[in-house]
């Protein structure tokens, strides 16, 4: 039953990091690492690790604050 | 004590209807409140969806709405039972105002759908973790298959209603 | 055994589906869905009081992530 689980953890990670290495536009990157965050979160949570699971997720969404601010400034990464 | 699998589906229409109604209640179809919600709903829009529709499926991604509350009543009834909807209530109330949302309809949304989930569990003989699936399967419908169509749909409720 | 099989079904469906659809303003409803059976696969694998606080920091953080995206790419497609 938690087996089940951990096969999503694997296919998540992998899934998300071969599609953000294929993805031509720097927003898509960003989506396709959202997805490899879940299967990392699943991880730790499998694990017993709570607290580091709560502080990946809190810092994953700055780290992709600071990351669009940088974008921000370019005119061609949204295509 | 009903079968797990013949629980999931009535859990299943029975968080569609409370989230729905709980969002048409606090007004999410008739502006997109946060910035990321207005954008949304005009790129539905342009893609043959419904403008309302489309701001009610942005406000649900882009900020906590009921369908949040819904989902972490069930998982926090699951876990700790009526403590762990306390927990739920004041995570949820944090987190609402981090997303910069104004109104109350995650706190709402958690409320109700404890009273619901502990009338069900206590007197009819649910399992709780039926609710967990059920919401999981309702969010999947709204969002899921074709956000298009599933926007015309809300946006016709929500004509209807006001 | 059949609330997790559901959980992962949706989980790994979406995530396929958000990464090849096309454009990158419809792949957020399918990495929102994601999220939310992710957040059901966290309560279902460790049923512990924190781990409620977890489910919650990372639902609340991919929420965050994905209004952060949807803004930022509105406003480079007017400039």
């Amino acid at each position: 039953m938690t087996d089940l689980i951990l096969i999503l953890a694997i296919f998540l990670a992998l899934f998300g990091g071969i599609a953000a290495l294929l993805m031509r536009s720097a927003f898509d990157k960003l989506i396709c690492l959202g997805i490899l965050t879940a299967g990392v979160v699943l991880f730790l949570v499998e694990k017993g690790y709570l607290d580091v699971a709560i502080v990946v997720s809190l810092l994953m969404p700055v780290g992709t604050i600071f990351i669009l601010l940088l974008l921000g400034k370019k005119q061609e990464a949204a295509k | 004590m009903i079968d797990l699998l013949a629980a999931i589906p009535i859990a299943a229409v029975i968080c569609l209807v409370l989230f729905t109604a709980l969002d048409i209640f606090w007004k999410l179809p008739k502006q997109g409140g946060v910035s990321g919600a207005d954008v949304i709903g005009k790129e539905l829009e342009k893609n043959g969806g419904d403008l309302n529709g489309g701001w009610m499926i942005g406000n649900i991604i882009s900020s906590p709405d009921a369908s949040t509350g819904t989902i972490f009543a069930a998982c926090s009834y699951y876990v700790w039972g009526i403590w762990g909807a306390l927990i739920a209530i004041v995570l949820v109330y944090i987190g609402e105002h981090i997303c910069a949302d104004k109104g109350f309809a995650g706190v709402s949304g958690v409320v109700c759908a404890t009273l619901i989930i502990w009338l069900l569990t206590s007197f009819a003989g649910f399992p709780p973790e039926s609710f967990i699936a059920g919401c999981v399967i309702a969010i999947f419908l709204v969002e899921g298959i074709s956000p298009k169509h599933a926007s015309r749909l809300l946006g016709k409720i929500w004509r209807k209603v006001s | 055994m059949i609330v997790e099989g559901i959980c992962v079904v949706i989980a790994a469906y979406c995530a396929i589906r958000a990464v090849f659809e096309p454009k990158t303003l419809k792949k957020l409803p399918y990495l929102n869905v994601m999220n939310f059976a992710v957040a059901g696969a966290i309560v279902l694998l460790m049923p512990y009081p924190i781990t409620i606080g977890a489910a919650i920091a990372y639902f609340i953080g991919s929420t965050l992530e994905s209004n952060a995206i949807a803004s930022t790419f509105a406003r480079l497609e007017e400039q």
